[in-house]
This record gives C-alpha cells, sequence and structure tokens, in this order.
C-alpha cells in the first residue's frame, strides 16, 4: 500500500468518534495548556499520561499529541494581548502581537497566529506524511559541530533584535548568557555562580525570566503610566483584511520551512526557531521598519514556525524514537508503556496505529482553527478590560506560572527581580528580546562547542572538517556583517 | 502480546523487586493512611524514566487507595534540589521521594559534598530496573565489545563515546568497561550530552563511537538498526534483544552498572507508611533492609571508579 493508502485508512480511524473525541478532549486541553503560563505542553502531557492505563492506544496517543500541538496555537493568545508569551516559543510573538492589541489590533493579531498556526502545522503534517523516514536520517547527520554552527547563526539575530543602540542589545545579551551559565556546569558537574547554595545550583528557569521580563515588567510600567486599559482604541474589525492575509502567506510558508526542518533537529528548541524565523522575516521585508511596531508578519512568523516545529518533531520520533523536545519524551514513555516502540519498525508492524495518529493531527489542526476563530472576539475583548482589574491578574498569572514550572518560590522570586531589571531596561532603553535570545542559546552552544571539541581531542580544526557547520558559522558572520553595515548607512 | 510490550511492562511497571519491611506488622491500631492528597516528589524533569516510574506508581497508589497520589516535579542541580525538598518534609507519609540510581548512589560516589546525607532517607522500596547495553552505531566496524576493547586500546586518542550527564548512569557504564578492557581513559574522548536520547541520537549519527546508555534509551534505534547492542549487563539476554550476548557471554562478567528507580521518604517516616506502601507494591518481600543495602552496595561500586576516573570532587 501506498503513503496514501495508509493514510486514507487513518483518516477512517481516526474519524470514528472515540478517535475524534479524544482529539478534541486534547486539542481543548493543548489550548489551555498554552495559555497558562508557567504550564507548558511538558507537564500537560506528563500530568495525563496515566490515563494511558485506561484507554487503548490510539485514543490516548492522539489526545497526548493534540496537547502539544494545541498548546502551540494557545500559547500566543497572552502574548498578544498581555504581553506573556504563554510558552517560550511564543517570546517572539509578543514583539509585534502586543503592539497590535495596544494599537485596537488583537483581534487580526489573534485570528493571523491561528490562521498560521493552522498552515505551517498542516504543511508540517504533509512533509511528516511523506518524507519521514528519509528525513530522520537526514537530522541524524547534525551533530555537536553542525549545532554549534546553527546556534552561532541564531547568535546573529541578536544584531537585528538590538534597535537603535547596539551598544545595549549586546549587554542585554551578555548578561543573558551569565544568567544561563549559573547553576551546575552541564559537562563536568563543576558548581558555577551558586554562592555554596542549592538554591541556585539548579540555575535559573528561564521561564520564570520570561515571565518576568514580560508580564511583570508590563504591569510595572502600565501602572505608571496609569493607562486605563491595554488599548482604548475602539475593537474594530477582528479578521485580518485581505491584503493583510495576502501579505503573510510568503510568511507562513518560509516559517514553515524553517519550523519543519529546524524542528527535525532533536536539541533545536521551538524557542530559538521561532526568533529566527522572525529574523529571516525582518530581513525580507521591503519595510523592516514596521516590525517591532505592530507588523502583522511579526506574528505570522513565530506561530507559524512553532507549529510547523511540532509537526517537524515528529519526524525524528515516530522514525527513529528520538524525542525532539521535552514534551515529545514524555508522549514517548506513553508510547513505551504502550509497547509501541517508535522506530522504522513502527511504521511496518503498527502501520494502521501511526497513520491514525498521523491523520488524527490533521482533523486537530481543523478543530483548533474551528475552536480558535471564533474565541477571537471574546479574547480581543480583554483588552478593554481596565488595568486596575487586569494588572494584578497579570500578577497573580504570573506568581502561578512561575511557581508551577518547578514548584519552586525561587523561581516565583526570580520573575519579580527579573520583572524589576526589565522596568529599569526599558527606562533605559535597553532591549529585552536579546537577553531571552542569549539565555536561550548559551546553554546550547556551550554543549555544542565542547562536545565538538572533545570529539576531537580539543582541536578546533574539527569544524574545518564539517562543510555543514562551516556554511552555518559563515552565514553567521555575513548575516552579522551585513546587518551592521545596514546599521552604519543609516 | 508482543515481546516488547512484554518487556515494557516488566521493566516499568511490576518489576517490583524489593519491597522493604512488609512482613512484620505492628499488632496496635495504625491511623489511617492516607486521609488526604500524598505528593511524590521527583527531582528530575517530566518524561524521563524516574517521572515515568512515579507516574506509574502514583496512578496505582490513587486508584487503590481512592486518595490522589500526585507528582511533583522539581528538576535540577543533579536532582539535589528535589530530593532536598522531600527529605525536609515533615515525615508523614504525604511527601515522598522518587529515589533513583543517580541521585542517591551515583551522586554520592562523585561529589564528596552533597548537602544530603545518604542515610538521611527513609527507603522504601525499589520500583524498577533498567539495564544497561552497550553500544556502537550499526556499521561500525567493530562486532563485539572485544572490537572495541582492542581499538580503543590501540588508538585511544580517536576513540570517543557519549554519556549523559557527570554523575549519570554512562559515567559508570562506560568507564567500568574502560577499565576493565585496560584501555588508559584519560586520553580518550569524552562527549558528554544532556540526557540519554541525545546520547544514542549522536552515537546513530556517528558523531560518537561508543556508548552505555540503558535499556529504555536504546531499545528503539538497536530494533530500528541505527545502532547496534554489543552486551547487555543482565543474567539473561533480554526480550525484545535476543541477539545482543549479556556483559558474561560478550567476555566482560565484570560489568555491574545497572539504572534503577526506588521509592524513599523523609528520615523517620512512621513504619506504618512504610507498610502501607511496601503492602501495596505487593509483589515480593524480602529483606528489610533490602533497598539501603542496595543503595550502599552501589555507592561501594562507584566510590573507586569515580575515584580513578578523576571526575570525584
Amino acid at each position: 500500500m501506498d503513503t496514501l493508502g495508509f493514510l486514507a485508512h487513518g483518516f477512517a480511524q481516526a474519524l470514528t468518534p472515540q478517535n475524534l473525541m479524544f482529539a478534541f478532549i486534547g486539542s481543548v486541553l493543548g489550548t489551555l495548556v498554552g495559555v497558562l503560563p508557567g504550564i507548558g505542553p511538558t507537564s500537560g502531557i506528563a500530568i495525563l499520561l496515566p490515563l494511558t492505563g485506561f484507554l487503548p492506544p490510539a485514543p490516548a496517543i492522539i489526545m497526548l499529541a493534540a496537547i502539544y500541538y494545541g498548546a502551540m496555537y494557545g500559547g500566543s493568545t497572552t502574548a498578544i494581548l498581555v504581553n506573556i508569551p504563554g510558552e517560550v516559543a511564543s517570546v517572539v510573538t509578543t514583539l509585534d502581537g502586543y503592539q497590535m492589541a495596544r494599537q485596537g489590533r488583537a483581534g487580526p493579531a489573534l485570528a493571523i497566529a491561528a490562521i498560521s498556526s493552522f498552515v505551517a502545522g498542516t504543511l508540517g503534517l504533509v512533509g511528516l506524511t511523506f518524507f519521514a523516514p528519509p528525513l530522520a536520517d537526514v537530522a541524524l547527520r547534525i551533530g555537536p559541530p553542525e549545532y554549534f554552527g546553527l546556534v552561532v547563526l541564531a547568535f546573529s539575530v541578536v544584531v537585528s533584535l538590538s534597535g537603535p543602540s547596539l551598544v545595549k542589545g549586546l549587554s542585554a545579551a551578555a548578561l543573558g548568557a551569565l544568567v544561563a551559565l549559573i547553576g551546575l556546569d552541564p559537562m563536568s558537574g563543576v558548581r558555577r555562580f551558586a554562592f555554596g547554595t542549592a538554591t541556585l545550583l539548579s540555575g535559573v528557569d528561564f521561564i520564570a525570566v520570561i515571565i518576568g521580563l514580560f508580564a511583570v515588567t508590563e504591569v510595572l510600567v502600565g501602572v505608571e503610566e496609569a493607562v486605563g486599559a491595554v488599548s482604548l482604541a475602539p475593537l474594530g474589525r477582528l479578521m485580518p483584511r485581505w491584503d493583510e492575509l495576502k501579505a503573510c502567506v510568503g510568511t507562513m510558508l518560509r516559517a514553515t520551512g524553517v519550523g519543519f526542518f529546524l524542528g527535525l533537529l532533536p536539541g533545536c528548541t521551538p524557542g530559538a526557531i521561532s526568533f529566527i524565523s522572525y529574523d529571516i522575516e525582518k530581513r525580507v521585508s521591503k519595510t523592516p521598519e514596521r516590525f517591532g511596531h505592530g507588523a502583522i508578519e511579526g506574528v505570522a512568523a513565530p506561530e507559524g514556525a512553532n507549529n510547523a516545529t511540532t509537526s517537524g518533531g515528529f519526524v525524528p520520533l515516530f522514525a527513529l524514537g528520538i524525542p525532539a523536545t521535552p514534551a515529545l519524551a514524555v508522549l514517548l514513555s506513553g508510547l513505551m508503556i504502550y509497547g509501541l516502540q517508535p522506530g522504522p519498525l513502527l511504521f511496518e508492524k503498527q502501520p494502521l496505529f501511526v497513520w491514525t495518529v498521523i491523520a488524527s493531527m490533521y482533523i486537530g489542526n481543523v478543530m483548533l482553527l474551528i475552536l480558535n476563530l471564533p474565541l477571537v472576539g471574546l479574547w480581543a475583548r480583554m483588552v478593554r478590560i481596565p488595568y486596575a482589574v487586569m494588572a494584578p491578574l497579570i500578577l497573580i498569572f504570573s506568581v502561578l506560572g512561575a511557581y508551577s514550572v518547578r514548584n519552586s518560590f525561587f523561581d516565583v522570586a526570580m520573575a519579580l527581580v527579573f520583572g524589576v531589571l526589565g522596568y529599569l531596561m526599558v527606562k533605559l532603553a535597553y532591549p529585552t528580546p536579546p537577553l531571552v535570545l542569549a539565555l536561550i542559546l548559551t546553554p546550547m552552544l556551550e554543549s555544542a562547542l565542547r562536545q565538538s571539541l572533545n570529539m576531537a581531542h580539543g582541536s578546533a580544526s574539527i569544524f574545518a572538517t564539517r562543510p555543514i557547520a562551516i556554511l552555518f558559522i559563515g552565514l553567521g558572520i555575513a548575516l552579522t556583517v551585513w546587518t551592521l553595515l545596514s546599521r552604519r548607512r543609516r | 502480546m508482543t515481546a516488547t510490550w512484554r518487556i515494557a511492562l516488566t521493566l516499568l511497571l511490576s518489576l517490583i523487586v524489593i519491597v522493604g519491611s512488609a512482613l512484620t506488622a505492628p499488632v496496635e491500631a495504625q491511623p489511617a493512611y492516607p486521609t488526604r492528597p500524598v505528593e511524590i516528589i521527583v527531582a528530575y524533569a517530566p518524561g524521563g524514566a524516574a517521572d515515568v516510574a512515579a507516574r506509574l506508581v502514583a496512578a496505582y497508589a490513587s486508584k487503590k487507595w481512592g486518595q490522589p497520589v500526585n507528582v511533583v516535579n522539581m528538576p535540577g542541580a543533579s536532582g539535589i534540589t528535589g530530593t532536598l525538598r522531600a527529605i525536609g518534609a515533615r515525615p508523614d507519609g504525604y511527601t515522598l521521594l522518587l529515589d533513583p540510581h543517580s541521585s542517591s548512589a551515583m551522586l554520592f560516589a562523585v561529589e564528596s559534598d552533597v548537602p544530603f546525607k545518604m542515610d538521611g532517607k527513609t527507603p522504601i522500596a525499589l520500583l524498577t530496573l533498567d539495564p544497561v547495553v552497550y553500544t556502537v552505531k550499526e556499521d561500525s566496524p567493530w562486532k563485539s565489545l572485544k572490537d572495541v576493547a582492542a581499538a580503543a586500546k590501540a588508538d585511544p586518542k580517536t576513540f570517543r563515546y557519549g554519556i549523559a550527564g557527570v554523575a549519570g548512569i554512562a559515567s559508570f557504564s562506560v568507564s567500568q568497561f574502560l577499565y576493565s578492557a585496560g584501555v588508559p581513559i584519560a586520553e580518550t574522548n569524552r562527549v558528554v550530552f544532556t540526557g540519554g536520547a541525545p546520547t544514542v541520537t549522536a552515537l546513530a549519527g556517528g558523531h560518537v563511537d561508543f556508548a552505555g546508555q540503558q535499556w529504555s534509551e536504546s531499545a528503539g534505534l538497536i530494533q530500528g538498526r541505527k545502532i547496534r547492542g554489543l552486551a547487555v549487563v543482565h543474567p539473561t539476554r533480554l526480550p525484545g534483544l535476543a541477539e545482543v550476548p549479556t556483559a558474561k557471554e560478550a567476555g566482560f562478567p565484570d560489568l555491574d552498572v545497572v539504572g534503577w528507580q526506588g521509592l524513599a521518604g523523609p528520615p523517620k517516616l512512621p513504619a506504618a507508611v512504610v507498610q502501607k506502601w511496601t503492602a501495596l507494591l505487593e509483589e515480593a518481600s524480602k529483606d528489610p533492609h533490602a533497598f539501603w543495602q542496595f543503595q550502599q552496595d552501589e555507592l561501594k561500586k562507584y566510590l573507586p571508579l569515580a575515584t580513578r576516573m578523576g571526575i570525584r570532587k
């Protein structure tokens, strides 16, 4: 039977009332998990994992997978409305999404997030459907030197995220890198910047930092400016205009490409991928100055990328049993509880199961679009809630979110500390996105560099023998130089 | 029921091999337990072997007792953060700890100043075992552990192996093998990854040449013919991996590093609570101190290895 035949069989199974119901439950739970900051898809799936004891494999895995991709839809909602990213992957969405909300364009922002998620998620699934095993083999060839190159490339984004002052942007990034180094050295277990405490030994959780820098800072600034609400502009239209949609078509396709291919690589976090996708849009745009001030492509790019990443992540999971993200690791243990060992054999031995789950993901994406679009009007009205009501609510959810990641009050304290730091940064015109990007990338950079050197007995010559790594590093340097030159010209 | 299913069930669910003191039930009336929700602290992120073991036990206990048994993840600092929280809790049986090989025995072998005492816990039961499988890439020229030993000995400077974390299982499994083979370990290339999955992935991609991760992390890629198992650390061959010889058959009978997950509580946990749990995990009941004894034996095994490797601080 060919791929389409298998997929048709999968659809026949996925459309049974029971499987439809579990795809729906998973989508709703996923959206919820995505909306709530702190509770990510990883804990969402883990909490429901024991349910696998009561359900047959297909409905259970359908539901757990739907939580995963559903969370990517939900993550944008709070990012756009109140500047709190629901997931790490939605940090970039705040840059333009929140600006759109303040301009009274919350509706189109939420709608394009859902549409872009749907388009990129579904196109990513097409990639999963037709190319899973060969692509998985390609992903395997990406090793530590190539990851190092990729991170160098991603770091070049710092320059373009820096805003008017390069020095301030780089300082913010350096601070992010420093914070990322707190805790145990991943290679040798040496204690760094822990000052003899067990609390700092576990490092600073980046969700807590993000909640602080975005949500808490936002409240502090808002209270000071005595704003009446996030936006007092008339609600306006809820759906994007036709020309806005058309402008985003190219964005969605590029986001799909970037998200899907980088999503194949275990070890490339969705947070970093959405930053890269945003940067690409800014570079190809004829009007890059709109970015950061409510460009609709700035919402479509990261939201599309993180959903394509989700679809891409299922390729190494199903084809090799390799989880690309912590959430997929939990899903993998769900499969193992059923004795379904992912790998090439899974496609041969359990074709109906695999294709049922893949088919259900197409259906789940449609459900999420239908679920999210009507909610746009409801959510969009939230920006009119008086700030006196909104601000305390944001703070409550910030504290809950920061606590729930690791069940730690230290993280709550960190969120507050970074809230104050973020406030100072806003006042002194230091950009916060470079800090977040450096925080996400530094651990990857350190591991990849040291692993590469260890592979070659400490010699940096290993990079010279890896063409893909050279390509990435070269691109990173070229982009940095290009951005610097174009900054000078301005 | 396939072989894979059976082994998953055996290893993850029902391999409750040693259960603490279940035989000597006290005569006096016991206070009811649990009367409110119980927390099992997992000092690692969701999705790992420790987390899954905890969730399966928790689901079973919730069902049996009609009280929620919740899993709380407190990852960070090689398991120190979560362990500290659990053993600092009131010893009333409502806060327990999922106690695996890494944060209990191995950590003490690597670190000389762990901020809690190894005996500062009440051991309850050993829950699961997860044997080590020594692996190479599928198309590796090395067909046996002896081949690996010979190659590493001949040219240690080009020999690359991957491990997951410094106080993790492979730190010990690989170095134990290299020592027993007489390879000068200081000259080899040790590449440290952030977890078991990234390690075996790098092996499958040919970025390292050798690994010694646990069964749960390696079996998928072995069955998928991306990596090849050369030996399992188990008295018998494992179902689903019938072509992989035991370490003894491979000519290395001394290899004995194995992963495991246990359940423990804060110090001075009431015997009634321990008994309630051990009765629940009712499969077998052996020596009351079996789990504690097991942890001590594990440390005895790892301490000299850590010292010789130079990773002890």
